[in-house]
């Protein structure tokens, strides 16, 4: 029988196992989208448990933006699998040694938090139009009350608690969501492209500006299509929090890299060859040049000259966006790149990925932009906005 | 607490009670048996058939050709490599008899850089040129045995019997005619072999068969002996096309010699020999009326043309001195 | 708001509620340690007496290995076709449990030319996927130095493709052979990845991974793995090391032998004779 995906093309030596590209580019949009609830989440956490009054606008479009793209998740997983009807087997039983065993219990344990929190900081809301409303959304209100309309100052006290020492523990939750994936490429010893201790912290920093970075750019959306004025010192806040994350961001990758370089192990040259080669543009010109180098100098500049009007907002959605593409880069250029790298350390192959079919470039991008709808459909139930009419639920 | 806090507590905790306790029932059974994975797929893996049954498995119905191949220096090429995997038969038919039979030898014989010199490797075009491995081989003994027999035969006496066959193949062994073969120069060990076989009726020919039942062995080995020494004559002329001939002789060569000369002793040199006698054994080797099986192989595909030529090209070429 | 006193029953009937879920909740966790008791009373050995993993053969009772012997391997491919016949391995070019590459300097060459069943060149001289022969394209260059090497998955001691593996579908047994639940993997490829070797592929028509067994299903009945059955000239040595006399006990003993990429920690239980500086 012949085989059902395409060939890789190679050159030089690869085992002949290697010629089929096991992990798509679903396996890339994966992190990325795990990446994006851990940062989102770390924008709603910086007010919540940090203070950073000035973000208090996005702080429930960033709770709502991260339980969004957290219910989208498993999706390329569950693309991807041979046997998705299976895929409780790794909760079921886990095989503790395996850091994607963990998924299972990161994802769920994150999913109920994130829909507690929400819950929690939505509850004054929830109560006001279960008692208001006698539709059918209404009886939906009046089931999320749980049977309590108690919005007592004892009640609110308890809430702000709960949200509080919730907020604490997202943010390990969510690094730790984030974070495994990382680990589970930097852990093994088959690829040296992957093969590092740093591969989780990289991870966990170019999540946390994709994540911010993602607000930034729904916040000056939404604003703009609720012809609302955008609050500059939050936009501000924002650029500020993905300016000092790229840098440390930068910092990490470009250790990693040197550190390949620099110890020159067996099979360097074939890295070398490759990275000034195939992986040239989407490497260094697109996640490092254009996507972070940019940004960074960009911010770095409006800072430095205090920019702030309209000049703030498009410039912090310019560098929003160009981080947005960076990220989506760096988790390509692992997944993907690590891959292209032949495993004898020395040949080369080529992913060329299918356009449709269940693991192709348009379910990618189907699957980077669904959560968008969701979120869309979310805010009408749960509103984020904390100017207008809508002011009145709690924070 | 507030209701609403002690509802979602209980909420919370009944959710992971739940799942504590359906974990085990889903755990699919003989899991943790071992270790982290499911004990049963061990058996189950056990249990499966094998495919290949290995050849005393053939032995059983197949014993006079599985004796005939472990004696032989295949016996480390089992059944299975060249008829395939034994596993149905014979409920299942036949197994199959490799057709392109080339394809498949070369697969192990073909001269190639990386094999180890200890296994027997050929230069195809110039071995067979292209001819099927099984014409001259038998794949289940495939080494062709025939070891030029000593000769210690008195050549003296040897001369003193050829007398007799002067009359058809000339007194210093050098044939009159175009029909009947030289034997000056011939190899010994093979004027010894078909002079046996003539005598023990192995080989039949109306003329020969008398005349070597009546040579004592001792007669038979002081024969050739004799036309062993004595020296061939210059190649002779026949009709046919001498340079078509040689292209079909490259099939020869690897037991005749390049040239019809120098080949395996045990089989008869053809530099210089009578055409019409090399046209006329090839068309009784072809016809069966002369018995050899490899020989019976080669000359199958040939036309009479094609006999000419090569019978032609043989007689054209210089036989070499006696050694 | 419903602060203020409460009337006797709406009280007991609170109470009673509180009592009655408590009550269930109690329960509840008692049931669920009383079957994780039962579920961890499970990791335990088989019962002594019962032969497993058949009646015919106790896996505690051999420890397999197997040896490479690169100096005689021809290249003829005859294993790579058994195995996917024996194994029913998906009948392409391009996932194999075993398979041959070919080393070849030639003259003036520092580094070796590497080709293996996957290249176009064999393919086409084989004429299908189906079927492997190596394309004789060295015959007439100056060839200073040549071998083939056999490779398959080396059973390790230490697996880092059980290590990864989420769900517990692919294990190492008592006889030292890593093998795949077919039933219970869920195709996620991380084994295929961690494989620093290549040894594993992904069948795409069953969605589970899959790689060499050493035929555990033939050897657990006394023969040979079908690789090793078909090998003409003695380059794969197959055998129990509890058995000193055992072919690869020989060939361990008598053999300076090496193993692949041992910085891995994988700790192979493959021993190769013959093999070069490039062979990895």
């Amino acid at each position: 029988m012949e085989l059902l995906n395409n060939i890789a093309h190679y050159t030089g030596w690869v085992y002949p196992n290697e010629t089929v590209f096991e992990w798509s580019v679903l396996i890339a949009v994966y992190p990325y989208l795990t990446g994006l609830v851990a940062g989102a989440f770390t924008v709603s956490s910086l007010y919540q448990v940090f203070g950073f009054q000035r973000l208090k606008p996005v702080a429930h479009l960033a709770l709502l933006t991260s339980l969004c793209f957290m219910v989208f998740v498993p999706t390329p997983l569950l693309l991807h699998l041979g046997h998705p009807e299976r895929a409780f087997n790794s909760t079921i039983t886990p095989h503790l040694t395996s850091a994607m065993a963990m998924f299972g219990f990161f994802a769920s344990f994150y999913v109920v938090l994130l829909i507690l929190e929400t819950w929690f900081a939505y509850r004054p809301f929830i109560v006001e139009q279960a008692q208001k409303r006698t539709d059918l959304l209404g009886r939906f209100y009046r089931l999320l009350t749980l049977g309590s309309y108690d919005l007592s100052e004892k009640a609110m006290r308890y809430d702000r608690k709960w949200i509080f020492s919730l907020a604490i523990i997202g943010i390990p939750a969510a690094h730790g969501l984030h974070g495994y994936v990382g680990f589970m490429y930097g852990s093994l010893k088959s690829r040296e492209w992957w093969s590092s201790d740093l591969m989780p912290v990289v991870f966990l920093f170019s999540a946390i500006i994709s994540g911010v970075s993602l607000l930034a750019v729904l916040y000056v959306v939404t604003c703009k299509l609720r012809k609302v004025p955008i609050d500059l010192a939050c936009l501000k806040g924002l650029g500020y929090t993905i300016w000092g994350f790229i840098m440390v961001a930068l910092v990490l990758e470009g250790l990693e890299f040197a550190n390949i370089v620099y110890k020159g192990r067996e099979g360097v040259e074939m890295i070398m060859q490759y990275v000034t080669g195939p992986l040239l543009v989407p490497y260094f010109i697109l996640q490092m040049a254009i996507g972070a180098i940019t940004p960074l100098i960009l911010l770095s500049y409006m800072i430095w000259r205090g920019t702030t009007g309209r000049a703030l907002i498009a410039g912090v959605t310019l560098c929003a966006s160009l981080v947005l593409m960076s990220v989506f880069m760096m988790r390509w250029n692992v997944v993907i790149g690590g891959q292209e790298i032949s495993k004898t350390g020395k040949g080369l192959l080529s992913y060329n990925p299918l356009i449709f079919g269940k693991e192709g470039l348009f379910m990618a991008i189907a699957l980077t932009f669904a959560p968008l709808g969701a979120l869309w459909l979310i805010s009408r139930v749960f509103p984020p906005w904390t100017d207008g009419a809508a002011a009145s639920h709690g924070h | 607490m507030p209701k609403h806090i002690f509802r979602l507590v209980s909420l919370i905790i009944g959710i992971v009670v739940v799942a504590a306790i359906a974990i085990p029932f889903l755990t699919v059974d003989s899991f943790y048996r071992f270790g982290h994975y499911r004990a049963d797929s061990v058996s189950e893996i056990a249990a499966q058939e094998p495919a290949y049954q290995t050849s005393r498995y053939c032995q059983s119905c197949h014993a006079a050709r599985h004796a005939q191949w472990s004696a032989g220096n295949h016996k480390t090429v089992t059944c299975e490599v060249c008829h395939g995997a034994a596993q149905g038969h014979p409920g299942n038919g036949k197994l199959p008899i490799p057709r392109d039979v080339a394809r498949l030898c070369t697969l192990c014989h073909e001269a190639m850089p990386g094999r180890p010199a200890t296994q027997p490797q050929i230069q195809v075009a110039q071995h067979s040129g292209g001819q099927q491995c099984n014409v001259c081989h038998n794949p289940h003994s495939p080494k062709i045995a025939i070891a030029a027999a000593k000769v210690a035969g008195d050549a003296a006496a040897g001369k003193q019997r050829a007398a007799a066959c002067a009359s058809c193949h000339g007194a210093d062994g050098t044939s009159p005619n175009d029909t009947w073969p030289n034997l000056a120069g011939q190899s010994a060990a093979y004027l010894a072999r078909i002079l046996a076989a003539y005598k023990s009726g192995d080989q039949k020919d109306v003329a020969m068969t008398p005349l070597a039942q009546a040579l004592s062995n001792a007669d038979i080995q002081n024969l050739a002996a004799y036309y062993a020494g004595q020296s061939c004559k210059s190649p002779a002329r026949g009709g046919g096309d001498v340079a078509a001939g040689r292209a079909l002789a490259k099939n020869c060569a690897g037991c005749h010699g390049e040239t019809g000369a120098g080949g395996n002793p045990a089989w008869p040199k053809l530099a210089a020999q009578k055409p019409g006698y090399l046209a006329n054994a090839l068309k009784a080797f072809k016809a069966g009326l002369r018995k050899d099986p490899m020989m019976a192989g080669v000359s199958r595909g040939l036309s009479d043309a094609d006999i000419a030529n090569l019978a032609a090209y043989y007689a054209a070429q210089t036989c070499q001195p006696t050694k | 708001m419903k602060n203020d006193t409460k009337p006797a029953s709406a009280a007991r009937r609170e109470f009673l509620g509180k009592l009655g879920r408590a009550t269930a909740c109690a329960g509840a966790v008692a049931g669920a340690l009383g079957v994780l008791q039962e579920v961890s009373a499970k990791t335990e050995t088989a019962s002594p007496g019962a032969s497993f993993p058949t009646k015919d053969y106790d896996w505690t009772k051999h420890q397999w290995a197997f040896g490479v012997d690169a100096t005689k391997c021809i290249g003829c491919l005859r294993c790579v076709e058994a195995c996917k016949r024996e194994n029913k391995v998906p009948l392409n070019a391009h996932q194999f449990r075993t398979w041959v590459e070919r080393y070849v300097y030639l003259e003036g060459d520092e580094n070796a030319r590497i080709d293996s069943q996957q290249d176009p060149v064999n393919i086409e001289a084989s004429g299908s996927q189906k079927e492997y022969r190596f394309a004789n394209r060295y015959k007439d260059a100056k060839v200073e130095k040549a071998f083939f090497v056999p490779k398959l998955c080396n059973q390790c001691t230490h697996p880092a493709c059980v290590q990864v593996c989420p769900v517990g579908a692919t294990y190492r047994t008592e006889d030292g052979v890593v093998l795949i639940d077919h039933t219970y993997c869920i195709g996620c490829r991380y084994c295929v990845q961690a494989c620093p070797y290549g040894a594993r592929y992904f069948n795409e028509e069953e969605g589970v991974s899959d790689k060499c067994t050493w035929c555990y299903h033939r050897i657990t009945k006394g023969l040979q793995p079908a690789c090793v059955e078909v090998c003409p000239v003695g380059a794969r040595v197959f055998g129990d090391r509890k058995d000193r006399e055992s072919p690869v006990s020989l060939f361990i003993r008598n053999n300076r032998v090496q193993v692949l990429k041992p910085e891995t920690g994988n700790a192979p239980n493959v021993y190769y004779v013959g093999i070069d500086k490039e062979v990895n």
